[in-house]
């Protein structure tokens, strides 16, 4: 099915639970180069767990995660420091684009964006900075370089948080819902840019709710359920004839409140 | 009142201005070294009820007690009369600086702590996907955070320690207190000596106050200028 010398990021047999409650129970899943892989499914369903669980911002309890040449089978809810350097260059090949931005407050928008490539790369300066404008004019917020994110929308904070997730060259960049904490009129703006790179070629993981979005700009659809996968693949595939029972009621659900709403 | 022998006395006072200056900035410099130390200490279970001890114990006591163990009852130890450190310890100076930078250390810990408990989570997720190690997230994320929340408390404490430091004066120290003291018991003209003395620690506060506004201002910029979206 996939390519496996162009996989950029591979995870299996991935576990997590947070006490009694097992979030993720055994997940399978491959990105090759240039897909567009949109996980779906209801709150709670292990999607938000199993994106962080990538690049280890939860430690899974098991199942191995692969990014480039780089995995980790960290056992036990802990790393060694061996794992922690691996992480670490695991990392640096990855964008995260979180929900709430978390872009850093004590810095303006051009700081942002320059602060992995200057203290996590060792970049020149004046390099760091040019490409960081280019990277501004592209999400159209150039004009904002020396603005402090406490004075834009939220819309505009995460096209900020895109332009710095680009910064550090990832082969893969990672969505946690970008669109949830928005107001409804600065959704179109962010989605228009992750569309943008979409048609880039970038590969890109999208845990998502807009199921719209979903379906125009994934090369993959993939729904979770309860901690297992229960449905992979293209959007036709996905959206058009879901297999599991499961899937067909929570895309009823959605497609019925969207038409409502 | 003699404006003549307040501007006299006014001069006198000044003369212990830089032991003054010197036992207030060395205290607040060790007592914030010590203070960072004190915080990356809490990180592990064991470090962390040792920094809760120190700090219950040294805010829970006097100042004042304090500077007395330390400068009469060290000496009562003969393994510190015969150690390294008894050329230093059996000075007045060096007793009263240790005591007031572990003093402050105890309050600026607290300061800093809860500075660092205010930093967004989210800012140090932030840090860690961009592949930043430990080290580079303290000293460019966690701690940027935290010393600006805690500046309003710390400036505080700043204001408090200038003040403390006029208690070595009863260890034989001739800091502005310990002059304005002596010359009270030479002239017995406790009330002009004493205003000009105030007036001098008033000064000082002052400027701190002025100062801390202004790195405020600096550190913090958004949240004092308005801008259109």
């Amino acid at each position: 099915m996939t390519d496996t010398s162009k996989t950029v990021l591979s995870i299996a047999g991935l576990r997590k639970s947070f006490g009694a409650n097992e979030v993720l129970r055994g997940i399978d899943l491959a990105a090759s180069d240039g897909d567009v892989i949109s996980m779906i499914g209801a709150s709670g369903s292990g999607k938000s767990t199993l994106l962080r669980c990538i690049p280890m911002l939860e430690i899974p309890d098991a199942g191995t995660v692969g990014v480039g040449e780089d995995r980790v089978s960290p056992r036990g809810g802990r790393l060694t420091r061996a794992e922690e350097a691996t992480v670490r260059r695991m990392r640096c090949q990855l964008g995260f684009v979180f929900q709430n931005f978390n872009l850093w407050p004590h810095r303006t928008v051009l700081e942002n964006v320059i602060e992995a490539p200057l203290f996590v790369q060792g970049r020149a300066r004046s390099e760091a900075v040019d490409e960081a404008m280019a990277l501004l004019d592209k999400v159209g917020l150039a004009a904002k370089r020396d603005a402090y994110p406490a004075h834009l929308s939220g819309g505009q904070q995460q096209r900020v948080a895109i332009a710095r997730a680009l910064a550090q060259h990832p082969r893969a960049i990672l969505f946690d819902e970008p669109t949830s904490a928005l107001d409804p009129e600065l959704v179109g703006e962010v989605l228009k840019v992750i569309r943008s790179l979409a048609e880039e070629g970038r590969t890109m993981l999208i845990v998502t709710h807009e199921m719209g979005f979903a379906r125009e700009v994934s090369s993959r659809v993939v729904f979770l359920h309860q901690g297992h996968i229960e449905e992979d693949g293209t959007p036709a595939e996905v959206f058009g004839a879901p297999k599991s029972e499961r899937a067909r009621a929570f895309l009823a659900s959605h497609f019925d409140r969207n038409r409502q709403g | 009142m003699d404006l003549s022998f307040i501007g006299t006395m006014f001069l006198r006072i000044l003369g212990g201005l830089p032991l003054t200056l010197n036992l207030w900035g060395l205290s607040l410099l060790g007592g914030a070294i010590l203070a960072l130390g004190l915080n990356l200490l809490r990180t592990t279970r064991v470090g962390d009820k040792v920094a809760s001890a120190y700090v219950f114990v040294f805010r829970g006591t006097p100042l004042l007690i304090q500077i007395f163990m330390i400068y009469f009852g060290l000496a009562g130890f003969g393994f510190i009369r015969h150690s390294v450190l008894w050329p230093f310890l059996r000075e007045p100076y060096w007793c009263g600086l240790l005591a007031l930078v572990l003093n402050d250390a105890a309050y600026t810990s607290e300061i800093l702590r809860g500075g660092l408990r205010a930093v967004p989570r989210g800012a140090v997720e932030a840090g860690r996907v961009s592949g930043m190690s430990r080290f580079t997230i303290l000293r460019r994320i966690t701690l940027p955070l935290a010393i600006r929340q805690a500046l309003p408390a710390y400036s505080s404490e700043v204001i408090s320690m200038l003040k403390a430091t006029a208690l070595v004066s009863t260890i034989t120290l001739m800091d502005m207190t310990g002059i304005a003291r002596a010359a009270i018991s030479e002239t017995w003209r406790a009330v002009e000596i004493l205003l000009s003395a105030a007036a001098i620690y008033l000064a000082l506060s002052l400027i701190v106050t002025q100062l801390s506004v202004w790195i405020e201002r600096r550190l913090s910029p958004w949240q004092f200028q308005r801008t259109n979206r």
